[in-house]
């Protein structure tokens, strides 16, 4: 484990941390203010944390996805479009749609990592460029059926913005969501403790299984992983799918989980930040978990800072430009790539395509 | 066909064969794009809406009246010039995914010497002079934007693709920023964040009177002709292309990888920056929030769908600035959403992309060339 | 290599045939055909707040008046001018156009159109356009709304029904003057019940400007933050990124306010908590002025719609007497002018 990187991360986060305590209004204890911000950075976190797991899963088997961004809209599309229906049209309860609805954005994010892979590992497309594809697809697909469905006179819908069956509910973790204040932290929705959990399953699978052993040589040296007879295509195929699910899952969360409404564009560049996660923390699944948590606090600095505007100290006034704050976590994720804390290894054979 | 080729003269002859590659180059992309539109119609009809009369209206929009070519010169104007920043770095082996943000910072120096330098100096400055330094100014802020991340690369080994994306966010705040803080426009009776309107002195006028296509389309043509003479007749297009082309290969052949490196950036984000200031100079006359969505990303698939090439770059930019200034004409006819538009250009670049497919549909034979634009993260 | 000049060449023909076919559209030049275009600002047709109901109110001229109606989507600023002189060109008698930023378009198409009415939907008509004069241009009047009345009213309401003395408002972008004045009137509201009162108000300011109202998770994530720290109740102002923070309020069970409509209407998944909304009368304020205009008694300059605050729907039995007494005796004093928000129209 890369124990340096570790540091810097948790040193960054209590900093921005510390900054909304001191300023927080006397009223307000700082428990709260912590308790309120841990939770504010996890949820944040959440599609950032997928997003680089699907990065992660991609790039340990060597195809570079910078697709995710689109992987993550379209299956935010197509889940909600699923719990609607699911829920409007066959008349199932809101609990089933809503899973329905994830289980469709799974799929969908599936099926455009078999499309990547298709392109890169097949048809040995840059592999760039096949995520731009899936980026612009995304965004027009989207768009176009969005309003074609929901809004264009005619529509299936009438026209009428549909009823959606609401988000996935809060879980309570039994007695650590009790503990008074911090208990918050354990209140969260199902899949922003997914994504946790697959950030543990994720570095199990790729350190500590033949799965991932496999995944890991066909990245580093399809050559020599094909002469002991792994199937590199299989391999990358797989493993390309499987991220494309994890990036489902993340986008699951814009339309299922935080909101059920769908905005054309409403990912936001987060495919892009979770990118720069996955290389933030070093292709490793904690890494990129860290890493997430830094954006997702950056962002709840952002968001506390307005909060306290008024409380902020005359000497610290550049703080009441949110837009300083929000030049944190680029800053410093350039920094990072520029190798001061440890070196980034990307996967020897990241990006090329293998011919047998 | 080829009867009457057999029985040609010389000359046609001549014209068959400097003709003959130039189709067989434009061929599979001007498949590719028939064959996006042809798919686009079908998801049209698909939605409900009737693909003919959207097209009709598309064609009409775009090219149909002397309005609506000049209007899409004036969408080609930024187009040309950030498809041919995104294509040079392609070129020196470098993905430039960060047109967006050196656009944005280009605009706003161009816009900030535009209104603000005659206050300065005391003084009104003349045309000639005035809108050589704005122009000047915007294109050198966007090649600092990216030589930034140039430099990086160079030396430190950090990706391009992931610092350009971060100077996009950095672009995005700190323009933001100037735009409703120093370089709001003071006028009282203004509520938008936006700069002053640049000084006339600093405008560069249309070519036409009643028409808005204005000299910076020329310029972008001239600078389309500038990149073909860089990259293929002088020695430092040739550094940028054997490093793009092999980094080994041009070390062992003594040349400086990493100065190269950050010129290709640097140039790279001063045709970005050309982008955005001809913008600013030759159409808005001011610098305002909201512009420019997503013409980085655009500019990426027309340096694709033009392979890289100056002139594949204007070509493919015109082809975009037709579709999407058409979409309003086609919105207006059909009420079909513009978002069609981004169905059809994304799948110009798949079938550009990936012309396995279009060689499959049409049964064309391949030539075996591929153009390898990006290698790993690693260096 | 035949086959595929063959291709091209069958494809190229057909391509050119097809403008030959003509489409045809109703004739709006004709005297007796009245239309009405809309375009609107960056941003989409199906907002569910602001360019939704202004498109509502044209519907409504298609019903009522038997109007023909179209909208356009701009999609860049550069387009606003083409995007009118689209509509100007095909002959509509009336050019709607949404938001502050198509502001100098509009004036300078009404200039250039004489002939053509336009209403300018949260346009304020002192532009510049002759910088000296105050002439107002005949054929365009501004439909602008009392933004800070409406938000005085629901800020009011929600110190009056926040039992933790903690009140939170999550907004688009402060450079929107429409939104500010939501903000600040809200601000006002509260404080003018307790003054002592603890205000959350966030407005998205740190991403791009097409992003500012569409950024519903963000909306959310920022009530849910406020929610934390202890507000019960919650405004949402701002297009989508408003309506995530009402949802979000609603699902955590505190207290809701809406923006631009009555949202009960509009955000079914929040009904259960909604205690009011924020009003600006876009539809009805939008047809009164196309009906105007069909009549021949177009106003010119600003024409100032209605706002006001939505009834309490669901939660009718949970204000108690006194605040529903209380609310109508601020309405009237805002309306006679008696009671003043001191929310200047633009962010100093």
């Amino acid at each position: 484990m890369d124990w340096r990187r570790f540091g810097f991360i948790a040193f960054i986060i209590t900093i921005l941390f510390s900054v909304v305590v001191l300023i927080g209004k006397a009223e307000i204890s700082p428990v709260v203010i912590v308790t309120s911000m841990l939770a504010t950075t996890i949820a944040v976190a959440t599609p950032l944390t997928l997003g680089a797991l699907c990065g992660v899963y991609c790039e340990r088997a060597g195809v570079v996805n910078i697709g995710i961004e689109g992987m993550m809209l379209a299956a935010a599309f197509f889940g909600w479009l699923t719990a609607i229906y699911m829920n409007t049209v066959f008349g199932l309860a809101p609990m089933p749609s809503l899973l329905g609805g994830v289980a469709a954005a799974i799929l969908t994010g599936g099926l455009l990592g078999l499309f990547h892979a298709v392109l890169s590992v097949t048809f040995k497309v840059d592999q760039i460029i096949g995520g731009t594809v899936i980026n612009i697809l995304a965004v027009g697909i989207t768009g176009f059926l969005n309003r074609q469905l929901f809004f264009e006179k005619g529509s299936i819908f009438g026209g009428n913005v549909p009823h959606a069956p609401g988000v996935l509910p809060r879980i309570q973790i039994p007695l650590l969501a009790d503990i008074p204040v911090v208990g918050r932290i354990f209140d969260q929705q199902p899949i922003t403790f997914a994504a946790i959990l697959l950030v543990i399953i994720t570095h199990f699978v790729l350190f500590y299984t033949r799965w991932g052993l496999r995944t890991r040589s066909v990245g580093e040296h399809p050559r020599a992983a094909d002469t002991v007879g792994i199937d590199v295509y299989f391999m990358r195929y797989a493993n390309v799918i499987i991220g494309g699910m994890l990036a489902g899952l993340g986008g699951a969360y814009f339309t299922l989980e935080s909101v059920p409404s769908f905005e054309p564009l409403m990912t936001n560049g987060r495919g892009f930040i979770a990118l720069a996660a996955m290389i933030f923390g070093n292709w490793t699944p904690f890494g990129a978990w860290a890493a997430a948590l830094v954006f997702g606090a950056a962002q709840a600095l952002q968001i506390n800072l307005q909060f306290f505007r008024e409380s902020i100290p005359p000497q610290w006034a550049f703080l009441q430009i949110s837009y300083v704050v929000g030049l944190a976590p680029y800053l410093l994720t350039m920094i990072i790539l520029t190798g001061i804390i440890g070196k980034n290894i990307p996967p020897a054979a990241d990006g090329q395509p293998y011919e047998k | 066909m080829q009867s009457s080729e057999e029985r040609t003269s010389p000359q046609t002859k001549s014209i068959m064969r400097f003709l003959r590659p130039t189709l067989n180059a434009l061929g599979v992309p001007l498949l590719a794009v028939l064959t996006a539109m042809i798919v686009g119609g079908l998801i049209i009809a698909f939605a409900g809406g009737d693909p003919f009369m959207a097209y009709i209206g598309l064609f009409q929009g775009a090219l149909g009246s002397p309005r609506a070519l000049s209007e899409t010169a004036v969408w080609a104007s930024p187009y040309i010039f950030a498809g041919l920043a995104v294509a040079l770095a392609f070129r020196g082996g470098l993905f430039n995914i960060g047109a967006e943000g050196q656009l944005a910072f280009g605009a706003v120096m161009a816009a900030l010497i535009g209104y603000a330098l005659p206050g300065w100096l005391h003084i009104d400055l003349p045309a000639f002079i005035h809108i050589p330094l704005a122009v000047g100014f915007g294109a050198l802020a966007g090649a600092l934007w990216a030589a930034i991340p140039g430099a990086l690369k160079a030396y430190t080994g950090g990706h391009e693709v992931i610092n350009t994306i971060m100077m996009n966010y950095i672009a995005l705040n700190l323009t933001s920023f100037l735009l409703n803080g120093p370089m709001r426009d003071p006028n009282p009776l203004n509520v938008i964040a936006r700069t002053p309107g640049i000084a006339e002195s600093a405008r560069i006028p249309p070519i036409f009177s009643g028409f808005r296509v204005h000299w910076g389309f020329i310029l972008a043509l001239l600078v389309a002709l500038a990149v073909w003479w860089l990259l293929w007749k002088t020695t430092l297009g040739f550094e940028i292309r054997t490093v793009g082309a092999n980094p080994d290969a041009a070390k062992y052949a003594g040349i400086d990888t990493k100065r190269t490196i950050v010129l290709t950036m640097a140039l790279s984000g001063l045709l970005a920056g050309l982008a955005g200031t001809i913008e600013v100079t030759a159409l808005n006359y001011r610098h305002e929030l909201g512009f420019s969505i997503g013409y980085g990303f655009d500019a990426i698939a027309i340096a694709l769908l033009g392979k890289t090439h100056p002139l594949g770059v204007v070509l493919a930019a015109l082809l975009f600035a037709a579709m999407r200034n058409g979409g309003t004409r086609m919105q207006f006819l059909t009420q079909i959403p513009v978002d069609i538009i981004s169905v059809i250009q994304a799948l110009i670049l798949l079938f550009v992309a990936a012309d396995a497919i279009i060689r499959y549909i049409y049964r064309i034979r391949a030539r075996e060339e591929r153009v390898v634009l990006t290698r790993g993260w690693g260096g | 290599m035949k086959r595929l000049y063959g291709v091209i060449a069958v494809l190229l023909v057909a391509a050119l045939l097809m403008p030959a076919c003509a489409p045809k559209a109703p004739d709006c030049t004709k005297a007796d055909v009245f239309c009405v275009g809309m375009v609107t600002d960056v941003g989409k047709i199906d907002d569910k707040s602001f360019n939704q109901s202004t498109w509502e109110g044209v519907k409504l001229a298609e019903k009522e008046l038997g109007a023909i109606v179209q909208y356009l989507e701009t999609t860049d600023s550069k387009d606003y001018a083409k995007n009118i002189s689209t509509f100007a060109d095909a002959g509509y008698d009336v050019i709607v156009t949404v938001g502050f930023a198509l502001g100098e378009a509009t004036a300078a198409a009404a200039v250039q159109y004489p002939n053509i009415k336009f209403i300018g939907v949260d346009q304020f008509q002192a532009w510049p356009y002759d910088e000296d004069k105050t002439n107002d241009i005949a054929n365009l009047a501004g439909l602008n709304f009392p933004e800070d009345q409406a938000g005085f009213l629901v800020g009011a309401l929600a110190a009056q029904m926040t039992k933790s003395g903690k009140i939170g408002g999550v907004f688009g972008t402060d450079v929107v003057p429409p939104v500010w004045r939501f903000g600040e009137g809200y601000r006002a509201g509260a404080q003018y019940i307790t003054p002592a009162i603890e205000l959350f108000i966030v407005y998205h300011n740190d991403v791009g400007f097409d992003k500012t109202f569409t950024d519903p998770e963000w909306g959310a994530t920022t009530a849910n933050s406020m929610i934390d720290k202890g507000a019960d109740v919650i405004f949402g102002g701002g297009g989508k990124t408003g309506n995530g923070a009402v949802i979000a309020a609603a699902q955590r069970s505190v207290y809701a306010i809406g923006v631009d409509t009555d949202q009960y209407y509009t955000l079914p998944e929040a009904q259960k908590m909604l205690l009011s909304s924020a009003m600006k009368l876009l539809t009805p304020g939008t047809l009164e002025l196309i009906k105007l205009a069909k009549e021949g008694k177009f106003p010119s300059g600003n024409y100032l719609g209605k706002g006001g605050y939505a009834p309490y729907h669901d939660l009718d039995s949970q204000v108690p007497a006194e605040v529903k007494t209380k609310m109508e005796a601020i309405n009237a004093g805002l309306l006679d002018g008696s009671l003043l928000t001191n929310v200047p129209p633009v962010k100093p």
